[in-house]
């Protein structure tokens, strides 16, 4: 299986001296689907933002889908993302004055695609959504809030989506909702997926688990369970005392 | 709480400035021309009457200025820190000590603008009555004088102007989360009254002051304002209609041409207030410099034209910074959502494609609304004073004053909009 997205001794300092990433290398395989899991201040979301895109490694290099991204100016990252990336974030990010269809045809609209509305119904309905396709986001619920941003980030079919803490603001049964759906769209649709997550339980979800510590790899996780990714959290700090 | 209030003054005045500097101009615009009355005790019966009537069309028109200025400038000083009012929320304080701190603010902010103001007023003052002695219109003996009818005017309605500001912010703002509504019936009731008022002055322009000269200017000129601050309540309504007729031609323009499509109303206000000001004051002016050629001109004409025309030059500061704060306030308030459009996806330049469109959707709101408002003061005034309803004036004027709005709004709006852009969109989004 090739790689849809790899990154190659990523390093990210931010000003101020912090190093949130220090030399990552990893690689995210077609079809899967991967939670990256660390304590808070690993650098998990750091690695999610430079892999997708959204922001600038210090040192390193990242390919998305067999291309490389060099681009450093904002607009051509954009134009990079588009495409081939899709997101769904913890807080949603709908736009609150549009409605949910117009939500999520809205990346295909920038990217000055035309935007199939019958095709996106028909998506949002997949997503039991099917009468809540006209409601501005804020009369909807988190949970079907979160399931639209999962159908805007499949828009525009992109080859891999990353999801930064998606279940983070959501109860337990929305939140399991949404995991199944995600579940759903690797491995009924072929799409690659890369949750950062804090929650074992949601990490339990994906194929494997990568962990992160301190701004670098800490091992990783096939087949995770609930118990076997707390478990391997509980102890991730030990071996990084161990070394130190 | 009136200590919060000096802490926000002492270590935040960068959100201060716009009102410190409304309130200031106003304040030394104020004392200028009351330090004519001040003048005027005393001297002749022929300069008492010049001072007089010039101290009150001037600070006339000062003070329906300054009151919307400090106002909007002060509630957007406010809102901007809704942040910080939530904090203090939940950290116990109550409504009644938010408003306090509200109102102290004002009224310290005012307090220092007024004093600040004294010594500019006081040289405003004396070029003003220097100007109306070179124009003969005062006795060569008459000395200047700065007493206590301008101080006690700049302070008194600089002071109460922002007291009452501060008051109807904080009635606004300190009110719990969830009951703030606004209420379209009153401004659309309040439009309606100021319409009437500039409709009356506008009738009693072309009936009554019919053949008085020069002297129907006093109506003609007050028929704009009452009707510009109508148009000027009406801006939601009249930038739905705008962006209805519109929408197609935006549309064109792709996805951010479709993001445009729901401008906030809250610029339209000092576009239109500018517009059509501006517009009916230069006109006005036009029609009496032709209308008075070759006719022998009262002695006060020519002050009268030049206090015209820094009257327009006045507003067109006075809004300058209202129009900048105003959008420097709403583009910020805006930094999440665009933000969330850029991690849908949309690069730099289409946001800023979208926040330019919906600046010229306001912008022509505002330009129209001011156009209609601004004949309220001229055809009246065209009738009474030339027989003749449409002016035959050149429509360069009107486009000078719509070019000053169009390139204060849009540069305005787009160095604002740069600096929202900066940095990550990531970052943004949680701010």
């Amino acid at each position: 299986m090739t790689d849809v997205v790899r990154v190659e001794e990523l390093y990210k300092t931010y000003d101020g001296g912090v190093t949130a990433l220090d030399g990552v290398t990893a690689g995210f395989a077609a079809g899967s689907f991967t939670a990256v899991m660390g304590p808070s201040g690993s650098g998990k979301s750091t690695l999610l933002q430079c892999a997708a895109g959204l922001d600038r490694p210090t040192g390193g290099r990242v390919f998305l889908d067999g291309h490389e991204l060099t681009a450093t100016k904002d607009t051509a990252m954009t134009k990079f993302r588009r495409g081939r990336v899709g997101f769904v974030f913890q807080d949603y990010n709908l736009l609150p004055s549009l409605t949910v269809l117009q939500n999520v045809v809205l990346p295909l609209r920038l990217a000055g695609r035309r935007a199939d509305l019958a095709a996106a119904r028909a998506a949002l309905a997949q997503l039991d959504l099917a009468d809540r396709t006209d409601e501005l986001p804020e009369r909807l619920s988190g949970g079907q809030r979160q399931r639209a941003a999962v159908a805007r980030a499949l828009v525009t079919r992109p080859a891999v989506i990353f999801a930064d803490e998606p279940t983070g603001a959501l109860d337990l049964g929305s939140a399991r909702e949404v995991l199944t759906l995600l579940r759903e769209v690797v491995h009924q649709h072929g799409r690659t997926v890369v949750m950062v997550t804090h929650d074992p339980v949601a990490a339990a979800y994906a194929d494997s688990v990568l962990f992160l510590a301190d701004g670098r790899l800490a091992g990783s996780l096939s087949a995770p369970t609930a118990d076997a990714v707390a478990e391997r959290l509980a102890h991730l700090g030990d071996r990084a005392r161990a070394a130190a | 709480m009136i200590a919060v209030a000096l802490r926000n003054l002492r270590h935040r005045p960068g959100g201060f400035i716009a009102t410190f500097l409304s309130a200031f101009l106003g304040a030394v615009l104020l004392m200028a021309f009351a330090s004519l009355i001040d003048t005027a005790s005393g001297v002749d019966a022929a300069s008492n009457e010049s001072l007089i009537t010039t101290a009150g069309v001037g600070g006339g028109w000062c003070l329906v200025i300054v009151a919307f200025a400090v106002t909007s400038t002060l509630t957007l000083a406010v809102r901007r820190r809704e942040e910080q009012i939530a904090l203090l929320r939940r950290v116990g304080a109550t409504g009644q000590q938010l408003r306090r701190m509200i109102v102290g603010e004002a009224v310290a902010v005012a307090l220092i603008a007024s004093a600040a103001a004294v010594p500019v007023g006081f040289v405003l003052g004396r070029l003003l009555v220097s100007l109306m002695k070179d124009t003969g219109q005062v006795a060569a003996a008459v000395d200047a004088a700065f007493g206590p009818i301008a101080l006690g005017v700049g302070f008194g309605v600089t002071l109460l102007g922002s007291l009452v500001a501060g008051i109807a912010t904080a009635r606004r703002t300190a009110a719990p989360v969830g009951t703030k509504r606004a209420r379209p019936l009153l401004r659309r009731i309040g439009a309606g009254l100021f319409l009437l008022t500039g409709a009356n002055c506008a009738v009693l322009t072309a009936t009554v002051m019919d053949g008085k000269g020069i002297d129907a200017m006093q109506t003609a000129g007050q028929a704009g304002i009452w009707a510009s601050i109508g148009l000027a309540l009406l801006a939601p309504e009249l930038l739905r209609l705008v962006t209805a007729v519109l929408g197609p031609a935006v549309r064109l323009f792709g996805a951010a041409g479709e993001l445009a499509l729901r401008p906030q109303p809250s610029a339209v206000m000092p576009v239109l207030l500018f517009t059509g000001i501006a517009t009916g004051t230069v006109y006005m002016q036009g029609i009496e410099d032709r209308a008075s050629s070759g006719e022998v001109q009262a002695a006060y004409a020519r002050d009268i034209q030049t206090l015209n025309y820094v009257v327009v030059g006045m507003i067109a500061l006075f809004v300058a910074i209202m129009l900048v704060n105003m959008l420097i306030a709403a583009t910020t308030h805006r930094r999440r959502e665009f933000a969330q459009q850029r991690l849908a996806g949309a690069t730099r330049g289409q946001v800023i494609a979208m926040v330019a469109l919906e600046g010229a959707l306001v912008t022509v709101t505002g330009v129209l609304g001011g156009a209609v408002a601004s004949l309220f003061t001229v055809l009246p005034f065209g009738s009474a004073r030339a027989g003749q309803v449409w002016p035959d004036a050149s429509p360069l004027a009107f486009a000078v004053v719509a070019a000053i709005a169009v390139a204060l709004t849009g540069s305005a709006l787009v160095q604002t909009t740069r600096r929202a852009l900066r940095g990550p969109a990531t970052a943004a989004v949680r701010a």
